[in-house]
């Protein structure tokens, strides 16, 4: 972060603009407060006291959210499809964006235009007919179905950064390693890779985010077998909505990520440097 | 982003390397070009075709051509959920303008501005369903939000129940958990800014608003530009999930987006043909989009 | 690593992910089963289910309410339904007739089959519970009001007069009220509909007969802009979710009235709890102008068959299926979901006599002669949507009667 010498009348100003900005903050740290409140209290608790600070805290949602609920079996199903999609999407668009930004081949402006092309097709688009793609590969109610399908609407983005990441890269690493005899393969492994390292990483935290978070795609796919958000999901019934319950939910579902972004926090903000604007 | 060096080809080398060169691409690139293909390309096509048909329910239904656009030209639903698209896409400017101006400030030294940045992309990790239900309560007639204005002697708003403020607070949502993402994508971009400039403005004694104007602003076209897109498509499909929680698309339709009455048609209207047919509007209009983005990324990635 | 072998690993992994098949299970959809309050009757439906048929397996999928039809419509068009699947009577069931199994032969003696039954009266799926619509009373908010707890309003009048002595007593509102999703608007119609329509009347707006634009149809939106204006409900009723904010409104105590159900939730069971058996009411909603009356002269109540389980025609076990859902409507199981959720079961060989609350014996006395068809259960899916949307608008005062019935005209008209 550059700094510069400010005088004495803008940092006061800086600090009469931290204010506003700190109660953003609060805001942004609110919704931890609120889930936590309200998944501790009973649900007769919760209907008789909404916004009261929990008087009686108990641990039945939470136990309830994970037994009878199979948030733990959801849980277990989305982190086998979130690393496994995550990492189908490092892979497959490094190399995608190893050939588009380096390579030399006939219809390369074209794959690429596609390719962006399709981020514009969101998945309510095409519901009914992606759905029949994916019986008519037989790909319903399985884990390989869900995770291609995360890697395939994931993937033009992905793809469109590691192509700018890519194309920045001095080429001369390319050339050497070229020289030196290397297959194209062993460039890609022992070159790209690492040298997209920064890229992919932003790559690999999003689109964790993306895969963790997603309802739609994972309640057409996986139809017995859920995934944890869907889990929560349906912990909205026709009826009764048991709000402490649901946010014990949420609180299970929300940990990992939360504890994954406090961990890579430095990371992700670096990343999303690299990997969005150098290039 | 902004690749402006130009591009140099690899080394003349005889046609075999050049052959080879041409068979890996291919062999790269063909995994990313299949799913892509086989996953959105061609349900978007089958996708056209069954917004031909009079498809209800279980059964096929028959081709009827162009029946089903001609019914949308002429269902208030669908005129409503578009004009609040319009009315959607004229915020804009606000989701550029506020992850970009906290950016700013973080970058300039904000006390507390590393705490900011942390904090500020919290939301960012939650699932709609998350934010829907934490606002669902807060925005109530009876909420939070409304007691505390009580204390400033505001009286109640229904915010959600209003439709006067219904998509407007809907908006403010969605921006509140997103803004993050777009504001680290800023704060990368500013990283770039070289500091000597701003220093060289500094010295000959431009304000900290003219160095904001004429030599921080400029520098970050590209990522405005790239942070618009991104954020054009994310408010165009991915709002589905807080409306259901927080509106239900109302009252009336003044929160009914049209990738909310798709679903509506799919599930409780029974027609998959004609949401086909408001799917394709959709696409369409984002195809415009695409347009001005392709160019602007390809531009920027000098393919 | 070359590329050969990501590849061959990448296969190798997607072939353990996978899996294999159960040899047989009979699948089943529905948005109950995670219900805590029916954890019993699916444990134990699935019990003499396996009992009887060795070696196959049922597997509940409970859905999210919210994505229930959407899902159901978009896998019974692609054949990938469950074998068998949960439905609402009414609209819901008839838009899906077709992909139904004729369970006619297993439906006898079930109460509110009409519900799921076409006009030649095939029966598509076998109900579970009756449903309908009762007025809930917090009876200490009437005697605050300086009104008879002991004696509910069975009129118009009397109840409109009751309304101003609670709003005049300045603590609560006459009705809680959620119309996020447009449900009280609903449950209003149909309440009232249910005094203000003939046999006849009613037969008329299911087969799209009877407009909006009827003095009646227009009558019953009349009372829903003029009980707004006279104050029956409290604020920002467009924002309010019915399930579950208005209820628990009610049972905080803090309104006089609720449009409440008889089965499964917000009904008699759950508000004995919170508000004590002795402190709640229920009478039949009146309407203005009514036109049909009930055995003992008073109003009447708006009936229908709740939810039922259907059979999916394109099922490959459908014998199986068939099986399945008469379990689940057997008075076996339904006993324990009427004991553990407080359901009115649409099987009349189930004892209820166990609930013992004053309550639900005040309703099954009320019950007698005053059966009245849900009316918005027999409209288009179109209409409904419409009525949704209108009835928050009118609510708001964005829209007046006039336009309302006019597009609620047209959509009865798309509809055939």
């Amino acid at each position: 972060m550059s700094e510069f010498t400010v005088g004495k009348r803008q940092r006061r100003l800086l600090w009469g603009i931290s204010v506003p900005m700190a109660l953003i903050a609060l805001t942004c740290v609110y919704p931890v407060f609120f889930a936590l409140n309200n998944a501790l209290k009973s649900n007769r608790e919760y209907i008789l006291d909404r916004f009261g600070i929990v008087s009686e805290p108990t641990f039945q949602n939470f136990v309830q959210a994970w037994t009878r609920s199979n948030l733990s079996e959801y849980f277990f199903n989305s982190v086998v499809v979130t690393v496994l999609s995550v990492l189908a999407l490092i892979i497959v668009s490094s190399l995608a964006g190893f050939a588009l930004a380096v390579l030399r081949f006939p219809l390369r402006k074209l794959i690429f235009v596609v390719i962006l092309a399709s981020l514009m097709i969101p998945v309510q688009v095409v519901l009914v007919p992606f759905y029949k793609t994916i019986i008519g590969l037989g790909l319903l109610n399985t884990r390989a179905g869900l995770i291609l399908s995360y890697t395939a609407f994931f993937l033009p983005f992905s793809v469109y950064l590691m192509t700018s990441f890519y194309s920045g890269l001095p080429r001369e690493l390319v050339e050497a390693a070229r020289i030196d005899g290397a297959k194209l393969t062993q460039v890609w492994w022992h070159v790209m890779l690492p040298m997209g390292m920064p890229a992919l990483i932003t790559l690999g935290i999003l689109n964790t985010l993306y895969c963790w978070n997603d309802i739609l795609i994972s309640l057409l796919v996986l139809q017995d077998n859920r995934t944890l958000m869907v889990g929560i999901a349906a912990l909205r019934g026709e009826y009764t909505t048991n709000v402490p319950l649901l946010t014990a939910g949420i609180v299970l579902a929300a940990a990992p990520i939360v504890i994954l972004y406090l961990v890579f926090q430095r990371k992700i903000v670096s990343g999303i440097a690299v990997g969005a604007v150098k290039g | 982003m902004g690749v402006s060096k130009t591009k140099q080809p690899l080394r003349k080398r005889g046609g075999k390397a050049r052959s080879e060169e041409r068979r890996f691409a291919f062999l790269f690139v063909m995994p990313a070009l299949l799913l892509v293909v086989v996953f959105r390309i061609v349900p978007l096509i089958w996708g056209f075709v069954l917004s031909l048909t009079d498809a209800r329910g279980v059964t096929e239904g028959a081709f009827i051509g162009f029946d089903n656009y001609a019914e949308l030209a002429r269902d208030p639903a669908f005129h409503d959920s578009m004009a609040n698209t319009i009315l959607l896409i004229a915020t804009l400017p606000i989701w550029i303008m506020v992850p970009m101006l906290l950016a700013i400030l973080i970058h300039q030294g904000v006390p507390g501005g590393k705490f900011y940045r942390a904090v500020y992309f919290f939301p960012a990790t939650l699932s709609s369903v998350i934010v829907g239900s934490i606002f669902n309560v807060l925005l109530r007639n009876d909420g939070q939000l409304n007691q505390f204005l009580e204390l400033f002697g505001i009286g109640a708003i229904d915010w959600l129940g209003n439709s006067n403020t219904a998509l407007l607070s809907l908006i403010a949502v969605q921006l509140w958990a997103t803004f993050g993402m777009s504001l680290l994508i800023f704060l990368a971009g500013l990283s770039t800014v070289p500091s000597d400039m701003i220093e060289a403005a500094k010295l000959e004694g431009a304000s900290m608003l003219q160095t904001f104007w004429h030599v921080i602003i400029p520098t970050l076209r590209p990522i405005i530009e790239f942070v618009a897109v991104v954020t054009t498509i994310g408010v165009l499909t991915n709002m589905f999930g807080l409306i259901y929680v927080l509106t239900a698309g109302g009252p009336g339709t003044s929160t009914t987006l049209p990738e909310f009455l798709i679903w509506i048609e799919l599930g409780r209207m029974n027609r998959p043909g004609y949401a086909a047919a408001i799917s394709m509007v959709l696409f369409v209009l984002m195809a415009g989009i695409a347009y001005a983005q392709v160019r602007i990324m390809s531009r920027n990635v000098n393919v | 690593m070359t590329i050969k072998t990501t590849l061959l690993t990448a296969s190798a992994l997607g072939a353990t992910l996978t899996g294999a098949a159960v040899a047989q299970e009979i699948t089943v959809w529905d948005w109950k089963s995670g219900d805590p309050a029916a954890y019993g009757y699916i444990d134990e439906a699935t019990r003499l289910f396996e009992e009887a048929h060795p070696g196959v397996e049922v597997n509940f999928v409970m859905q999210p309410n919210d994505q229930y039809y959407t899902l159901l419509g978009t896998a019974l068009s692609s054949n990938a339904g469950p074998d068998v699947f949960l439905l609402n009577g009414g609209a819901q069931a008839q838009a899906r007739f077709d992909a139904l199994a004729d369970v006619s032969d297993m439906a006898e003696g079930l109460l509110g089959t009409e519900e799921f039954s076409d006009a030649d009266g095939t029966v598509y799926a076998l109900p579970i519970t009756t449903q309908g619509f009762v007025v809930y009373a917090n009876k200490q908010r009437y005697a605050d009001a300086g009104l008879d707890p002991e004696a509910l309003p069975t009129t118009w009048d009397e109840l409109s007069a009751a309304c101003e002595a609670i709003i005049a007593q300045g603590d609560v509102p006459c009705f809680s009220m959620g119309n996020k999703e447009g449900f009280a608007a609903e449950f209003f119609v149909s309440a009232l509909a249910a005094s203000m329509l003939t046999a006849e009347e009613h037969a008329a707006l299911k087969s799209g007969e009877l407009a909006w634009s009827s003095p009646k149809m227009t009558a019953i939106l009349d009372a829903w802009v003029e009980t707004e204006a006279a104050g029956w409900y409290p604020q920002g009723g467009n924002s309010t979710a019915k399930f579950m904010d208005e209820y628990e409104t009610f049972m905080r105590g803090e309104a006089a009235n609720t449009i409440g159900l008889l089965s499964d939730v917000a009904h008699w069971k759950q508000f004995d709890d919170f508000l004590g058996a002795e402190n709640l009411g229920v009478f039949r909603h009146p309407a203005p102008d009514a036109s049909a009356t009930a055995g003992d002269g008073g109003p009447m109540m708006p009936v229908a068959g709740g939810i039922g389980y259907g059979v999916n025609r394109a099922s490959e076990n459908i014998d199986l299926a068939r099986e399945l859902v008469a379990t689940l409507a057997s008075a076996e199981a339904i006993a324990i979901f009427a004991q553990d959720a407080g359901i009115l079961p649409a099987n009349p060989e189930v004892d209820t006599s166990a609930a013992n609350s004053p309550t639900l014996t005040a309703i099954l006395g009320m019950m007698d002669g005053a059966s009245a068809p849900m009316a918005h259960a027999n409209v288009s899916a179109g209409e409904l949507e419409d009525l949704h949307r209108q009835s928050q608008l009118l609510l708001n005062g964005e829209n007046t009667v006039q336009d309302a019935v006019q597009r609620l005209d047209a959509a009865q008209a798309a509809a055939e």
